[in-house]
């Protein structure tokens, strides 16, 4: 009976092991990333993120891809959030799914924190190297200090592979070619294994005779210095020089091996190169802009006036990552996430082309259930009730102007 | 306890003065249980727990939370209730030997709060840690937090609330009045619960990147080291078994 | 010699009921400290000691000692001055270490995919051993706090060094210089901890090139003094058998 039971119990603990490495190397299909918790007023005063590519959808294990575009630092930059002037380009990924290979903002790798200029526009790209497999919503990201993580537009991408066949090889300043994946993981478990069992004899040593009850009886009846031998005083010095002995010597022996080792290197980086634009010659005012509840849908009047010397057409309205196009001057052949992109969101009143020198005043309406799906319609509960976005003007010959609008917002429930 | 002596094994068929069984079934309990949890985790994190505006989300993570809470109120006041119930009134006049016995129940009693205050404290914390790193909090229920929080915080405080009350109904060394000790080990690590409450308050103010070390994390700071206390309990027990063994041991 | 009058019915039972209680004193002991000694460990000086990129020459060398040094004076303060027990200091360190291991590689590792090379713990051992020779062999919580707490202070650099060396090692990428450490935070991505949320190398102290880690260490040394003096009093606290009254509760 006792037998069966130890083999009973031997073999639960053998599945419970099972469970759990299984549960490691499980390869899962992640969900999104919790980009809709954020405020609307984040997403939409904060970083503007546009002009994305993703490279894939699926890559190996071992093979890069990037993602590259241009962000927009929003000029009417909320109070509620610190100036992003200690900010990081981050990626939104769960974790080490990829690895980030590397990161540039203006052709300058960032692998630092950096400030960044309100009103400018930055081009960037970030480089990641697949390590596990699953299908990943990766998005851009920007963390600013005293503000968070602030996300960008996310696409699936699905890694293929084994993780087990990931590498990352690296040749170091002193001449060696190394895999940072395991590098020096030998050296962890040899030196806290030789540690962790000398603390385990130390205890040993003393565990090994009664413990609590008889000495203490020992203490309280005035026979404490029974308690500790001349031999425990030995084998105590014994441990204590050793101790400082394996200390010296491992010191040693590691400077020999390491003779050239540099601090961790850390620091601000300032004078990021953003995009010079060309001045824009198209001005916009907004008259009023309204959310309506009911039929998810803002719309906004806007006097419109080109100044420049070609006709212009309004073609699309970018806030918080979602994109409203209107179909007759725009198509997205980018590949933009469909949950972000409206392809026939944006209607104008009247949107034939502004001839130069015009002014007009147009009611233009972004509808989509993504105010709802992202969570942008909750901006009429924020306490600061605005809303702003970068709208794209289109001229004869198809160049882009950028326009930010930034202004309040009043809500229709009715 | 094995027998020793001829006048032990005599008396074979009174109930032994450690149940092992109870000893290592209840360690086995939770060993099992959070090896499961953890199983969970592992999938359900990464499959249902990135975003928590996603369905299944809701399925996996909220439905977990609702039936972790409601099954630790039911288990706190049974548990609580029994042995509040079936107290001893007499428990002055227990003979010595039925005493010792009461104190090996409240030692396994003890090995459980320290095995829960384990996982709670070190196995589910520094965990969180690691899950905070990784993801975008979006909620204050993320995976980790419906398991560190609603779920191991909740377990040590059920199996520490317990122990205490055994102690204080059944054991007569604790008749003089209430353990300082003993209520500071208790009610310490619970108070890391209700603290949650600054931490959630606070990460609505500084947002949701993870710094462990952030100020606003010391309240939990604080009420660990309530955890020492479990050494004025030991030296509680030590004297009150050194009374029933010493003229044996010397 | 009746069951009312003894609890025990022989010498040798007493001895092992004595024995068995040991254990059981033993296993709770180590696991509450653990949970205790983790939770302060991991919320005051963690993400030191999470990440090969925090571990620096100046604030990690300053931080965990302070920190760390905390649980072990008071459970000194019990298992030396009431049962003659010379190990309060690496019992607390070994439980420690041994919670931050089992999670490293189960949940850094094993849920979040960091790898071990870039999330082991630090190495508090050898600082331990010498505060636990240093109160037994002296028997003074005042000698253990200036001569065994300021060693706990110097030895945590040498101590972690040969294990945090290798990641030391320079390497230039896309034209910038890192050490294997920067390059372990910037490749392993860590999407809730950006990289100004790292507390390394700040101020003109490095400007003392090589020196930074002794004077750090010193530094540290000198206030693990006084955090050994302030915590020896707490475990006392905490040692008390003290009844209250239950009334008004």
């Amino acid at each position: 009976m006792k037998t069966i039971k130890d083999k009973i119990a031997k073999l639960s603990f053998v599945a419970l092991l099972l469970a759990v490495t299984s549960a490691m190397f499980y390869t899962p299909t992640a969900s999104a990333h919790g980009e809709k918790s954020q405020a609307a007023f984040m997403r939409m005063r904060t970083i503007h993120w546009f002009d994305l590519d993703w490279s894939k959808d699926e890559v190996a294990i071992n093979d890069t891809m990037t993602i590259s575009g241009k962000f927009h630092v929003f000029a009417g930059w909320p109070e509620t959030v610190d100036k992003p002037e200690v900010s990081f380009l981050n990626i939104g990924i769960p974790g080490p799914v990829f690895i980030r290979a590397g990161s540039w903002i203006g052709g300058q790798l960032v692998p630092r924190s950096v400030t960044l200029e309100l009103g400018e526009t930055y081009e960037f790209k970030v480089l990641l190297k697949a390590r596990r497999p699953g299908d990943w919503h990766v998005h851009t990201m920007m963390n600013v200090e005293g503000g968070g993580p602030i996300i960008g537009p996310g696409k699936w991408v699905t890694i293929t592979g084994s993780m087990g066949d990931f590498v990352n090889p690296l040749t170091t300043l002193t001449g060696d070619t190394i895999d940072l994946e395991n590098y020096a993981l030998d050296n962890v478990y040899f030196w806290h294994a030789l540690w962790m069992g000398i603390g385990t004899a130390w205890l040993l040593f003393w565990i090994k005779r009664p413990m609590f009850i008889p000495r203490h009886i020992a203490v309280t009846s005035g026979k404490a210095d029974t308690l500790i031998s001349a031999t425990d005083k030995k084998v105590a010095i014994a441990f204590a020089v050793g101790t400082l002995g394996l200390i010296m010597v491992s010191m040693g022996s590691t400077n020999e091996k390491y003779p050239i080792t540099t601090p961790l290197q850390a620091g601000l980086m300032r004078g990021i190169q953003w995009i010079d634009m060309p001045e824009t010659t198209i001005n916009v005012k907004v008259e009023d802009a309204t959310y309506r509840v009911p039929g998810r849908a803002m719309q906004m009047t806007l006097t419109i006036t080109n100044n420049g010397d070609s006709s212009i057409r309004l073609g699309e309205f970018n806030t918080a990552s979602v994109r409203f196009l209107e179909p007759n001057v725009l198509e997205d052949e980018s590949g933009y996430p469909d949950d972000l992109l409206a392809e026939e969101g944006l209607t104008v009143s009247d949107n034939s082309p502004i001839a130069p020198g015009e002014s007009r005043t147009v009611e233009v309406t972004a509808s989509d259930a993504a105010w709802e799906v992202y969570r942008l319609a909750d901006l009429i509960y924020d306490p600061d009730s605005r809303f702003a976005g970068l709208l794209f003007f289109f001229d004869e010959d198809g160049n882009r102007q950028m326009v930010m609008v930034d202004a309040p917002l009043i809500p229709t429930f009715i | 306890m094995a027998a020793t002596t001829d006048s032990v094994k005599a008396d074979a068929s009174e109930a032994p003065l450690l149940n092992k069984t109870n000893l290592i079934a209840g360690w086995m309990l939770y060993l099992v249980f959070y090896s499961f949890i953890r199983w969970y985790e592992g999938v359900y994190g990464w499959s249902a727990g990135l975003d928590s505006f996603a369905p299944e989300f809701e399925t996996y993570w909220m439905n977990m939370l609702y039936i972790e809470l409601v099954l630790e109120v039911v288990i706190a006041s049974t548990l609580w209730g029994y042995i509040w119930k079936t107290r001893d009134r007499n428990v002055m006049s227990i003979t010595p030997r039925e005493e010792l016995r009461r104190h090996f129940t409240h030692w396994t009693w003890l090995v459980m709060y320290g095995w829960a205050i384990y996982w709670g404290a070190s196995y589910f914390t520094e965990q969180d840690g690691t899950w905070h790193q990784t993801i975008v909090r979006d909620t204050d229920f993320t995976p980790s937090h419906i398991i560190e929080f609603y779920l191991s915080y909740p377990i040590y405080i059920i199996t520490g609330v317990s122990a205490f009350l055994y102690a204080k109904t059944r054991l007569p060394a604790y008749q003089e009045g209430l353990s300082l000790m003993y209520m500071v080990s208790v009610i310490g690590p619970f108070m890391i619960l209700p603290n949650v409450g600054l931490n959630e308050w606070g990460h609505t103010f500084w947002f949701m990147e993870e710094l462990f070390v952030a100020p606003l994390h010391y309240g939990f700071v604080f009420f660990g080291w309530a955890a020492l206390a479990i050494m004025g309990v030991v030296n509680i027990e030590v004297e009150a078994l050194t009374k029933l063994l010493k003229k044996d041991l010397a | 010699m009746s069951a009312s009058q003894s609890a025990v019915r022989s010498r040798a039972e007493a001895v092992q009921v004595s024995r068995t209680l040991d254990w059981m004193i033993l296993f709770t002991l180590f696991t509450a400290v653990l949970g205790g000694y983790h939770i302060h460990y991991m919320l005051t000086g963690g993400d030191w000691d999470f990440w090969t990129d925090w571990k620096d020459r100046r604030l990690w060398v300053t931080v965990a000692p302070i920190v760390s040094i905390t649980f072990p004076a008071a459970v000194q303060s019990m298992l030396w001055y009431r049962y003659r027990l010379p190990f309060g200091a690496v019992v607390c360190v070994m439980a420690l270490m041994i919670g931050e291991w089992i999670n490293r590689y189960l949940n850094f590792w094993g849920w979040t995919y960091f790898p071990v090379n870039f999330c082991f713990p630090s190495n508090l051992v050898p600082g331990a051993i010498i505060l636990d020779v240093v109160l037994m062999m002296s028997s003074s919580f005042v000698l253990t706090a200036v001569i065994g707490g300021m060693a706990w202070g110097l030895v945590f650099y040498p101590g972690n060094w040969p294990i945090i060396a290798p990641l030391h090692v320079p390497v230039e990428y896309n034209g910038m210089m890192f050490t294997l450490a920067d390059l372990q935070g910037y490749h392993y991505v860590r999407t809730g901890t950006p990289e100004y949320i790292r507390m390394v190398e700040k101020g003109t102290l490095r400007t003392f090139g090589k020196d930074v880690a002794p004077v750090s260490a010193f530094f540290s040394a000198f206030v693990c003094i006084i955090i050994y003096f302030l915590w020896h009093y707490f475990g006392r606290w905490f040692n008390k058998t003290d009844f209250i009254s239950g009334e008004g509760i």
